[in-house]
């Protein structure tokens, strides 16, 4: 588990914050609120039917879906998708131009205008939740109205993914600021945690061991998706009972 | 063994450069034609590419999570072409195998051209070509450097370096041809050949120089060969993906790529002999000793192919797997068979038998295994690709027509730039023939 | 130190001793070009809202931001200054939503900003159902309106017919105002979605007027009979809310759910017990797990309401009922015995997929309830609330719509689709005197309108509007903060000038109007204090909340005698509300047709459901084309093989087949409904899914599936 660093910072906030998320699957339905959610937060376009076809759809969070078993004893494991955090990403190193990084604060974040679209990172990330701009975005008249001015529309031909809603954390940490206080634990909700009806998700600093995050990241059921490649995630899966 | 006048061909140095100035291509028709043909589909791949670039990455077949395609299949397969002519030039010139003479020029050309095209391939597979040079270290006010841990910038810096010294390595030896070629010409030509001589007189001190810069460069081009396709493997083994996260890598890519560079060998010299009359200078022997060492590497590619798959079989890792089913069983396993059969079943039955070894059945087999190899890379690119860790993102690829053409484009123009070549220099070096006694 | 670390040493190591100097982290080097973390956040406000996009009427906040557009002034292009929302987010107030939203619920933004929506009203341009119309001004929009309304009454108010949404809200009141001015019957729902089954199992089970609340966060095992109540159903945020507090809210309890259903819904994956019940079967299974309860002694302190439901159940034979629904009376007995063992259980008795008998259905499976004790009890079935009890009264139902659309001289449609949800009305449609639609596109029915008076988008109007099902009595509401986009107009004031041009004026209610009153219902000692007071923190607060809801006794039990009825014909098709599009209307949101379907993974199209053993005989694969024939019609559309689906049962989610709904739906996929005909609930006339018989067919082997995952397994057939 990532420490957080207590050197001085900016404003009041001396500690730097160790973000991380935990999903609890005994929670999650698999109602896909965090799916549009998402979508609605971050400006992810649709593809189209045409572009759908090709497997080109761009979901920042999906559901994963299994059927297990055969009728009637069967059943369905699922489980939402999102970039993991990784502490030790696979998709950075093999950025030739540094387009993508992890920041102090553990995200890994990406920098549209740095990437020169090799793809790599793209295929380098085991969980498949890098997503390339085909085609410039678009919105038919007069839905552009919906997008969000805090996040960036992307261009085409740049990776984007999952950024645990930065802009969300950022303005968490300057409202904080202007009122001369550190941002409590729950008070930044990414867009999916936020919309969740089952409560599943949980955002948080995973440095501060009081925090929701951390208490649920050390729970015996808290799992980490592909863990065995290494790549700490900042995930935590709470397993579902049965 | 050089030029053996007792078969009928032109003996010593005169008559050599005589013969091959005369069998240069002239402007007939046919050469035009040629010309003509390779050049439109060169413009069409590049108007392909324009589109791509004008119109978006869409307009290819990739998808998710198949974000690599044909560009990184032929970037792969050009590189391994262009060990032609480090394997042939640099270790055969430094072990004295003397019945090279006659093909290093082809080969080491082979080596330029390759490189040129298969450089150019990491540029056409990024979506941002106009910001390419972001992977440069160059110095700029930003300092901003590339990313020294990625492999994509390794590859770029081996690349480069390879492609530096096989021109230098192409070019010291036509120093003294350009020379030769300044004294039969006139006019504007001749001030181009003397400029390319750089005023190369045939002192011995010039000759010592030359001698010690290309055994040299033999030695450094070779060490740069093995490194370079060391890396572009590295691009696969250093990644995550099930069955490219492998130690297997480096050397089965350095072995497929000398194996394909000699199959390109075989097939370029065959039409140069055909087309340019060399019967007399590329004999049965030469294709008969490539053929043996085309027969060494199917060995020991297969040797390669067969551990690789079979450590996958049998540490039968779930994930991995999932790829080798789609490669052996799945869509691609048709090509898997295809891939098998070009690559050893065709060269044992037919360079296995030395009674069958022929210029013809050799041709065939270089043919044969340049398919074989443009498809092993495709076996590897694509279905890991398609069957990452999750199934639940699990696709298949099919290019589109703008990676078709400029896939055609890329073998129009190694085509295309052989022709110009061989109209502007002696595709056998001249010098090598100074006269049976003296082969230097 | 591990590989990625030891290459992070080197790259820092090379690229410091090309830069020579510079000691500085990457991340300082890089962020020169802004990344996302560096950008200004926007300022904001937030403002409550009532969702619109199902009954649950779920308090919602919208974003607010400013935004730019160009519109058209006297010819010119300029650019306007406005007022935008930027984003849905569940009203934390209030207490169905509870801060929380489904995807549906986000997606409301779309059907503001939908490209196809009306820019101002229409006039039929060709013949009806066509789908062509031309702009007109309001003026004459509305003078050909108020023309038609003059003469329909005038010829006979009892032939107006007005279609609407089962929703009971300010718009419920203002229409019911506008009829009875009109001296016109009240307004009818088209029969979907109207919750009539659970409505009447509820009154004769309880004695209770309204769709009953399942307090199942504090129950410890939960049996739902027909009720796939975390997708579609009575109030999806706020049951996935309950559910998630169910399963782990609690420390050291684990709520247990059981869900009896004929197809694996998304609340029977998160079951720990799939009861696959035979479509039709509910009413059986209920029937037999009272039978088994009563048994097993259940209902040991015998009220007026116990001795009924033991009366009910006593009469079932366990075997036929076992027999009737395809459950094993083994199974029934071993659920019966967990509902009798457990602390506090609670069934959830619905019809998700109505049926023939989904009324006797849903009240026997009450009736459990009452035999288990688990009536107006903590973490047990709630009664309905009782507030603003007329606009409840106002509450469209579905009472014999398809008889009075059939004689109408003119009909009038706001929120309803009949075209879509029940095909066969279209002839009616045709034939009807005069159509007025209110709706904000040209879906399956305005198609039929001769005018269209497109009414603002529920985000660009003031509402007040009573949850499907609350725990709390409450009510949400929100004021105007936005502009309207387009130049639409509240229905709401558009009737009212209709009857007034018709001479019978009527004062609409608004939203002030009706938290005025719900303030003077609620009486003096409330601590309410001042009605404007009261009127002004609700809609500040976009809520009203109360008391729980109370009604721990039971009233007047009405059950009556049930029957087994044998549903176990083979081969059957049924349709389903999607979790993506409900009944239909989510379907031109682009977001949600790229929402993969949760059985499918199905985008911009949904399939035919085809069990594996009928797909083996049938030959059918993924994406095959297939054709199915019932006695009532066919569609064609591409077959999921659904390894979840009960052997000879087909099932298809509602949302695609629109003939008109816009650029995103038109002509997309099949209508699933147009197999039923005109099936009933027997006792309320709701529109019943099915079970139909259905002959299947492959045409083609293809591609006509796009989906998002077409793995359907973790484990590929190869490994196992
Ligand atoms: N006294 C004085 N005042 C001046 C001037 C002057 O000369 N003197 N010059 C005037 C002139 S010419 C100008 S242009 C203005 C400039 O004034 P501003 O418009 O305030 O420009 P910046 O100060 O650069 O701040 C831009 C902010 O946008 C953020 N940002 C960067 N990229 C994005 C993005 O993609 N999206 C979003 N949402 N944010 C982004 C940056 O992080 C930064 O915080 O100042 C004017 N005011
Ligand atoms: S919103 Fe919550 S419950 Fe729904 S799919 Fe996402 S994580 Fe699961
Ligand atoms: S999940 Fe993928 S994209 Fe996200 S940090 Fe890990 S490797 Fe990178
Ligand atoms: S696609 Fe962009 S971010 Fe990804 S590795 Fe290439 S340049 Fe870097
Ligand atoms: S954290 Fe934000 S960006 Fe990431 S999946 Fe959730 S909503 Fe999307
Ligand atoms: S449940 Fe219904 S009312 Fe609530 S957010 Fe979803 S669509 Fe809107």
């Amino acid at each position: 588990m990532p420490e957080g660093s207590t050197e001085a910072g900016t404003g009041t906030q001396r500690r730097t914050p160790q973000w991380g998320m935990a999903i609890d699957l005994d929670r999650c339905t698999g109602c896909e609120a965090c799916v549009v959610a998402c979508a609605s937060e971050n400006n992810v376009p649709t593809a189209g039917e045409d572009q759908a076809a090709k497997g080109r759809t761009k979901h920042w969070i999906r559901i994963d879906r299994y059927y297990e078993g055969d009728f009637p004893n069967i059943r369905v494991r699922h489980r939402p998708v999102l970039c993991q955090q990784c502490d030790e990403a696979p998709c950075e190193p093999v950025c030739p131009v540094n387009a993508t990084y992890q920041n102090a604060e553990g995200l890994n974040v990406q920098i549209y205008n740095r990437c020169i679209g090799t793809r790599y990172c793209a295929i380098n990330c085991p969980y498949t939740v890098r997503f390339f701009n085909w085609y410039p975005p678009e919105w038919a008249e007069p839905l552009g109205l919906q997008l969000n001015p805090d996040v960036s529309v992307r261009p085409a031909g740049v990776v984007e993914k999952c950024t645990f809603c930065v802009q969300r954390i950022k303005r968490a940490k300057l409202n904080a600021t202007a009122e001369g206080r550190e941002v409590g634990d729950g008070e930044i909700q990414p867009a999916c945690v936020q919309s969740c009806p089952a409560e599943a998700m949980v955002f948080g600093d995973l440095s501060d061991p009081s925090s929701r995050v951390a208490r649920l990241a050390n729970s015996r059921r808290a799992q980490r998706l592909l863990e065995e490649l290494g790549t700490k995630p900042r995930v935590f899966y709470l397993e579902r009972a049965d | 063994m050089a030029t053996t006048g007792t078969r009928g061909g032109p003996v010593g140095h005169a008559q050599v450069c005589e013969d091959l100035v005369a069998r240069m291509p002239g402007s007939s028709p046919r050469y035009v034609g040629a010309v003509a043909v390779c050049g439109a589909i060169v413009a069409w791949a590049l108007f392909a590419w324009g589109y791509q670039i004008a119109n978006g990455f869409g307009s290819t077949g990739l998808r998710r999570p198949v974000y690599w395609g044909l560009y990184i299949v032929n970037f792969v397969f050009w590189i391994g072409i262009s060990h032609a002519g480090t394997l042939i030039s640099a270790i055969l010139r430094l072990t004295g195998a003397e019945w090279r003479r006659p093909v290093t020029r082809a080969a080491e050309a082979i080596t330029v051209f390759c490189l040129m095209i298969g450089g150019l391939f990491p540029i056409i597979h990024i979506s941002r070509p106009w910001i390419f040079y972001w992977i440069l270290p160059y110095a700029n006010e930003r300092m901003l450097w590339p990313n020294f841990r990625s492999p994509l910038f390794w590859d770029l810096t081996a690349i480069l370096t390879y492609l530096t010294g096989s021109v230098v390595y192409l070019y010291l030896p036509l120093i003294p041809d350009f020379a030769e070629m300044a004294e039969r010409c006139t006019g504007a030509r001749r001030r181009a050949y003397r400029w390319l001589s750089l005023g190369w007189r045939g002192s011995d001190r010039q000759w010592q120089a030359l001698e010690r810069a290309m055994k040299l460069m033999a030695i450094v081009i070779l060490a740069i060969a093995v490194s370079v396709h060391s890396v572009v493997a590295y691009d696969f083994s250093m990644s995550l993906t099930p069955t490219w996260h492998n130690t297997i890598f480096p050397p089965y890519f350095v072995v497929g790529a000398i194996f394909s560079g000699i199959a390109a060998l075989v097939v370029v010299m065959a039409t140069l002999r055909r087309l340019m009359g060399l019967q007399e200078y590329l004999r049965e022997v030469h294709f008969v000793n490539l053929g043996k060492l085309l027969l060494l590497m199917s060995l020991i590619w297969g040797y390669f192919t067969f551990s690789e798959h079979l450590t996958t079989w049998y540490g039968n890792l779930p994930m991995e797997m999932d790829v080798f089913q789609a490669r052996e069983h799945g869509v691609y396993g048709a090509l898997f068979w295809v891939m098998v059969t070009c690559n050893l079943a065709i060269p044992l039955l037919l360079l296995g038998v030395s009674k069958l070894r022929r210029i013809s059945t050799t041709v065939v087999c270089g043919i044969a295994v340049l398919i074989g190899m443009w498809l092993e890379r495709f076996l590897i690119v694509i279905p890991a690709l398609s069957t990452p860790h999750l199934p639940s993102i699990w696709g298949g690829y099919a290019p589109s027509w703008i990676e078709l053409s400029i896939t055609a484009g890329t073998f129009a123009a190694m085509a295309l730039l052989y022709l110009v070549f061989v109209k502007a220099v002696p595709i056998i070096a001249m010098w090598e023939y100074e006269g049976e006694a003296t082969p230097r | 130190m591990d590989r990625r670390n030891f290459f992070r040493v080197v790259g820092t190591a090379s690229g410091g001793a090309i830069t020579g100097a510079c000691g500085r982290k990457s991340e300082e080097i890089i962020p020169l070009l802004v990344p996302e973390e560096g950008i200004t956040p926007g300022v904001e406000s937030w403002h409550p809202a009532v969702c619109g996009e199902c009954a649950a009427g779920c308090g919602i906040l919208a974003r607010v931001m400013a935004s730019e557009r160009e519109i058209e002034v006297d010819g010119e292009r300029v650019r306007q200054r406005i007022a935008t929302v930027k984003k849905l987010e569940g009203n934390p107030n209030d207490p169905t939503s509870g801060g929380r939203l489904c995807a549906r619920g986000h997606a409301g933004l779309q059907a503001l900003y939908g490209p196809d929506r009306l820019r101002g009203p229409m006039r039929r341009a060709g013949p009806r159902g066509a789908g062509r119309f031309e702009a007109v001004s309001w003026e004459s929009a509305m003078q050909e309106a108020a023309e038609a309304l003059d003469s329909a009454v005038a010829e006979d108010a009892g032939r107006v017919v007005f279609l609407s949404r089962p929703r009971a809200d300010l718009r419920a009141a203002n229409i019911a105002k506008f009829l009875s001015a009109l001296g016109a019957p009240p307004a009818c729902a088209v029969g979907v979605r109207d919750f009539a089954a659970e409505v009447q199992g509820a009154e004769r089970a309880y004695g209770w007027r309204g769709i009953p609340a399942y307090a199942i966060r504090d129950a410890t095992l939960v049996l739902s009979i027909g009720a796939d109540f975390l997708s579609g159903w009575v109030s999806p945020v706020l049951y996935t809310r309950q559910f998630g507090h169910m399963r782990r809210g609690r420390p050291g309890v684990r709520g247990r759910l059981i869900h009896a259903e004929s197809r694996f819904s998304l609340t029977a994956w998160n079951a720990d017990r799939w009861l696959p019940v035979w479509p039709g079967g509910e009413l059986a299974l209920a029937l037999g797990l009272g039978r088994a309860l009563v048994d097993l002694g259940a209902g040991a302190s015998p009220t007026r309401a116990v001795e009924a439901a033991r009366a009910a159940f006593a009469e079932v034979d366990l075997d036929e009922a076992s027999a009737a629904c395809g459950m094993s009376a083994g199974t029934i007995r071993e659920v019966a015995t967990e509902l009798a063992a457990a602390s506090a259980p609670v069934v959830v008795a619905g019809a998700s997929i109505v049926r023939e008998h989904s009324a006797d259905a849903v009240a026997a499976a009450s009736a459990l309830n009452v035999l288990l004790g688990r009536v107006g009890v903590a973490g047990g079935v709630m009664p309905p609330p009782t507030v603003l009890a007329d606009l409840v009264e106002a509450r469209p139902s579905s009472n014999r719509w398809r008889e009075r659309l059939a004689n109408a001289n003119l009909v009038i449609i706001d929120g309803a689709n009949p075209a879509y949800s029940s095909p066969s009305c279209r002839e009616a449609l045709a034939n009807a005197g005069t159509v007025i639609s209110l709706s904000s596109f040209v879906d399956d029915t305005s198609a039929y309108a001769d005018v269209v008076l497109p009414d603002h988008d529920p985000l660009e109007r003031e509402a007040v509007a009573l949850p499907s099902a609350s725990l709390v009595e409450s009510v949400a509401c929100s004021a105007r903060f936005v502009a309207a986009l387009h130049d639409s107009r509240p229905a709401d004031s558009v009737l009212a000038d209709l009857a007034a041009s018709a001479g019978k004026p009527f004062e609409p209610l608004d939203a002030q109007g009706a938290l005025t009153r719900l303030h003077a219902t609620l009486g003096a000692g409330n601590g309410a204090g001042s009605s404007e007071g009261f009127v002004e923190s609700a809609l500040e607060q976009g809520c009203w909340q109360g008391r729980p809801a109370s009604g721990g006794t039971t009233g007047v039990i009405g059950l009556g005698a049930f029957e087994v009825a044998d549903s176990m014909v083979p081969a059957v098709f049924q349709a389903y509300e999607s979790l993506q599009f409900g009944t239909g209307g989510g379907a031109n949101r682009p977001w949600l047709q790229e929402l993969p379907d949760p059985t499918s993974s199905a985008m911009w199209g949904l399939p035919l459901e085809i069990d594996p053993v009928t797909a083996s005989e049938l030959a059918i694969e993924n994406g095959d084309i297939v054709r199915a024939r019932s006695d009532h019609g066919s569609l064609e559309a591409p077959a999921y093989v659904n390894p979840a689906a009960i052997p000879g049962v087909i099932s298809m989610a509602m949302g695609q087949g629109h003939s008109q709904y816009g650029r995103y739906a038109s002509g997309r996929g099949a209508n699933p409904m147009s197999l039923l005909g005109d099936m009933r609930d027997r006792r309320t006339g709701a529109t019943a899914m099915g079970p139909v018989r259905v002959h299947l067919e492959r045409l083609d082997k293809g591609k006509g599936l796009i989906q998002f995952s077409r793995q359907d397994r973790d484990v590929p057939p190869h490994r196992v």
